[in-house]
């Protein structure tokens, strides 16, 4: 009888949809095998002696470390960050009075852009999507009351992350925190703002140089810090397959690396501090395959095409942040079970730490309730579901192993796409990445659109009626008290000290010299962002709009 | 299917800080498969220049994509400039994150349309079909004589859909000289729109008023194109002094787009001093760009495989200039002295070969003497 329920139900919706994924592709398009066997294994030459090993064990396919999550679990880090620093500091505390474990800090759009709060261009913009950073004494601010040297920290900014992390270390050490301690992340990942995310303020070329630049001066000076977190989530985000979300950001990595190595920096420090984040989309197992992938990969080009010595510089490790791009205003509390498969395809590929989205993002900033519903998910999945008990549970099953290697294929084809380019900054010259990511989000939408991709509740399992949920609501208040704080802070600092350190930014800036040392010192007589970042565009430049293709 | 012919013009930007590209270029590749021409300027766009653009390129629609929450701060003045630059015909579609609660706010405020996450290509194109404003072409003469910009732009919708050619044709004969035309043509890729953009930079510096147009080709199946060039010429977003239009070329060979005689005709009577013509050549035997203009460029760039192409494409043959552009690129000194040698042979007309980079800002100040050279 169950049967007859079933298709009486079929009938009765007024979309009928596909009682079976045929023909079956991964989210990303990639035709499925109807069974794979030992035999696949076999064609790809794929055995537990070479291309699987074991955890902990290069080339790292199955996990950086040996026991995984039996020794410890992943990172639960929420991105949070609204309003002023003041309200983002309360978030933070009430986040880790919740069981996280480590912070991670959204900015505004105008200090991501390189903005001040009272930029004309800000308008409307201040402290809405992200807590606004103007000078150091929002830094300070910000973590207040927070233990820096316990509680590891994740800061994403790119164009001005030279900046911001000037204003983190000054800010932590006018608070008496010991920089060798201290612990944390900053994506400093310019490239990936070329192909996807836009927060773009100088041309390529100086953009790397400054992403060089914090890597160079927080290998020696910060040993605990991440110096960048080599991103593919946006790339994703932006609508790319999983393969390209892979390539390219490994493809960025190796750029990085190679411009460590031409500053003349040591590639087993500069490896041991680079770190990767990648999405966490719904087909489980293309993201099992690609997280799997990309360990692989990485530790072969540290280590042969690099000759790293050191293990540690071989170790991929990442952090996993579920898609945004998947979450659906209809029906918001679908998207909490859309998150927590999105997690299970993180944990069951690795992750040293996860974000998980709140349900109600398409909506707006994730409310108290939502995040925290978010957090829970992850805590179910590490306490609960028994994910954790084995490292690598996946490994040796036909498909997931077929699908790993396929993606390094295909990733490898994209390394030599890019060099017949002519590099990296070539290959963004000619808009290249754009135009590849956006012609598989162009292809993604026809096959909504089409149905031959079901989304629940958007174009199958409709509901006529909205249930709304509560969403945060912000209050305008923010824009005002930031300028009126920055406008006080303008007359009341030293502001002879402010040009000098901004001359002495702009000199290291025309000589080529590392910009840090100079950016601490404007940081502590707390020139603002935009004052910086100017400083710095008139020798760097300013690159112009972004391309359509 | 929308006939070739009136293809509807959408321009399409994003205005505030977010860099979320991702939803208005999906709309962008389903507007030109339904058949529409569009105009995509980018990120980050003034309200001004989003406004002027629109006035130009005699936008049917305007499109704008948001994603950052800030709509209720950006859209009420966008719609007053629309309103004082007289663009109240121009359809308003807004895209992006917009909270159910504000839709109706910004439908009052005469946004014809709010597309929200969820939205199908199909449903957009549906929403983007409206009935043709007629308006007189005597009245838009009259208007273009008192250098009525919003006339212009609608004339020369009109001259590329090949109506009223000869009532056109007429005026202009009757109006004064055109303005001196330049073109530029190269391969996809070698840089002609960023050289453009350097170029219009100088003339401003030198006070000179200049009209672009920019070719693409459109679809030979669908007759619609994307049209993306505006983005590498930066300008003052309320610098009169240019105006910038972007056309599409029919599908199949052709270089440059339907009854550019009059449109260039159109541009230099308005008073324009530059009209600079931007195409994608199409190589051997397609001259019509040499008759289009007084001087014309043609771009090579080093290690392209132009070093291959570039001998049996007979448009070097009718260059007036050859630049060979990307000049900081290794090679560029190689092929500048091999296209000199091969163009330049005892007795022929002597073609100049100059290198020049936009990214450098270098050359730019001779190719400019060069052109001027040519044209007295």
């Amino acid at each position: 009888m169950a049967t007859v329920e079933v298709e009486k139900q079929t009938t009765v919706s007024e979309c009928p949809v596909p009682e079976r994924a045929e023909p079956a592709t991964t989210v990303s398009g990639v035709p499925i095998a109807p069974l794979y066997t030992g035999e696949d294994l076999a064609r790809l030459g794929i055995a537990e002696s070479v291309g699987i090993g074991r955890p902990g064990q290069y080339p790292f396919t199955r996990g950086i470390h040996k026991a995984m999550y039996r020794d410890r679990l992943w990172t639960m880090r929420q991105f949070a960050g609204f309003g002023t620093a003041h309200q983002t500091n309360e978030r933070f505390r009430f986040l880790l009075d919740k069981g996280q474990t480590g912070l991670s800090t959204a900015f505004d759009l105008p200090t991501l852009m390189g903005l001040d709060s009272d930029c004309p261009q800000s308008r409307g913009e201040v402290g809405r999507l992200g807590v606004a950073v103007d000078t150091i004494d929002d830094m300070r601010q910000l973590f207040a009351d927070i233990d820096l040297e316990q509680i590891s920290v994740s800061m994403t900014i790119n164009a001005p992350a030279a900046i911001i992390m000037a204003f983190y270390l000054a800010a932590a050490r006018e608070a008496g925190w010991d920089w060798r301690k201290v612990r944390g992340t900053i994506q400093n990942d310019i490239l990936k703002e070329f192909h996807a995310q836009n927060e773009i303020v100088f041309p390529p070329e100086p953009s790397v140089r400054l992403v060089i630049d914090l890597i160079e001066f927080c290998t020696q000076q910060v040993p605990q810090w991440n110096t960048v977190s080599i991103s593919g989530y946006h790339i994703r985000e932006a609508g790319s397959t999983a393969v390209q979300e892979l390539a390219f950001t490994l493809a960025d990595g190796i750029h990085y690396v190679e411009e460590c190595l031409k500053r003349g920096l040591d590639v087993d420090q500069v490896g041991r501090r680079l770190s990767f984040f990648f999405n966490a989309h719904n087909d489980v197992f293309e993201e099992i395959g690609k997280y799997r992938a990309a360990r692989s990969l990485w530790a072969d080009v540290m280590r042969n095409r690099f000759k790293a010595r050191d293990e540690s510089a071989w170790k991929l490790r990442f952090h996993a942040q579920t898609a945004g791009c998947s979450l659906q205003d209809r029906q918001p509390e679908v998207n909490l079970i859309r998150v927590a498969y999105q997690a299970l395809a993180a944990a069951l590929g690795g992750c040293q730490s996860l974000h998980s989205n709140s349900m109600d993002e398409t909506l707006a900033l994730p409310s108290e309730h939502a995040v925290t519903l978010a957090l829970r998910t992850q805590q179910v999945l590490a306490y609960e579901t028994g994910v954790p008990n084995t490292p690598d549970p996946l490994g040796g099953s036909y498909f997931v192993e077929t699908l790993t290697q396929q993606m390094r294929q295909q990733a490898e084809e994209y390394f030599d796409r890019i060099e017949q380019q002519g590099g990296m900054l070539a290959a963004i010259d000619s808009g290249f990445f754009r135009r590849e990511i956006a012609e598989a989000a162009f292809v993604y939408q026809k096959s909504v659109d089409k149905r031959e991709k079901i989304i629940v509740g958007v174009n199958a399992f409709e509901e006529d009626e909205q249930k709304p949920i509560d969403i945060l609501q912000i209050d305008e208040g923010p824009e005002e008290e930031q300028i009126r704080n920055l406008q006080r802070l303008k007359k009341s600092r030293d502001n002879q000290a402010v040009t000098r350190g901004l001359e002495n930014v702009k000199r290291a800036a025309e000589r080529k010299e590392n910009v840090f040392p100079a950016l601490l010192e404007a940081a502590t007589a707390r020139a603002t962002v935009y004052e910086t970042m100017s400083a710095l565009a008139e020798v760097l430049g300013r690159h112009e709009t972004g391309g359509l293709s | 299917m929308i006939a070739h012919a009136t293809s509807p013009r959408v321009v399409l930007a994003k205005i505030g800080l977010d860099g979320h590209d991702r939803g208005v270029k999906v709309v962008a590749r389903g507007l030109r498969d339904a058949g529409f021409h569009v105009i995509y300027a980018g990120l980050w766009q003034p309200i001004e220049a989003v406004v002027q653009t629109a006035l130009d390129e005699d936008a049917d629609w305007l499109g704008i994509s948001l994603l950052s929450g800030a709509h209720m701060t950006l859209v009420p003045p966008l719609m007053e400039q629309l309103r004082k630059t007289g663009l109240e015909h121009v359809g308003v579609l807004i895209g992006g994150i917009i909270p159910e609660k504000d839709v109706p706010k910004l439908l009052e405020l005469g946004v014809r349309s709010v597309a929200g996450p969820g939205t199908t290509i199909a449903e957009i194109v549906e929403r983007l079909h409206k009935p043709e404003e007629p308006e007189s072409v005597e009245d838009l003469v009259r208007r273009f004589r008192q250098k009525d910009r919003r006339a212009l732009a609608r004339l020369l919708t009109i001259a590329s859909r090949g109506q009223s050619l000869d009532v056109l044709r007429h005026e202009l004969a009757s109006g004064p000289d055109k303005g001196r035309v330049t073109a530029f043509t190269g391969s996809g890729g070698v840089g002609k729109s960023s050289l453009i953009g350097r170029s219009v930079e100088l003339l401003r510096s030198r006070d000179r008023s200049v009209a672009v147009l920019c070719c693409d080709p459109e679809s030979p199946l669908t007759g619609g194109a994307l049209l993306g060039d505006r983005l590498r010429i930066a300008k003052p977003a309320d610098d009169s002094g240019v105006f910038i239009r972007s056309l599409a070329t029919p599908g199949g060979q052709q270089a440059i787009a339907k009854n550019l005689d009059v449109m260039v005709g159109l541009l230099g009577a308005f008073g324009f001093d530059t009209v600079i013509l931007e195409t994608v050549g199409a190589g051997q035997g397609d001259t019509a760009v040499r008759e289009q203009s007084d001087v014309l460029v043609v771009l090579l760039q080093p290690e392209s495989g132009d070093e291959l192409q570039w001998e049996k494409a007979g448009l070097l043959e009718v260059a007036d200039i050859v630049v060979v552009h990307k000049a900081d690129l290794p090679g560029s000194d190689r092929m500048a002295a091999q296209v000199h040698e091969h163009l330049n042979l005892p007795g022929a007309r002597p073609i100049p070969v100059l290198k020049a980079s936009a990214a450098k800002g270098q050359g730019l100040e001779e190719l400019w003497a060069k052109i001027e050279e040519h044209q007295s």
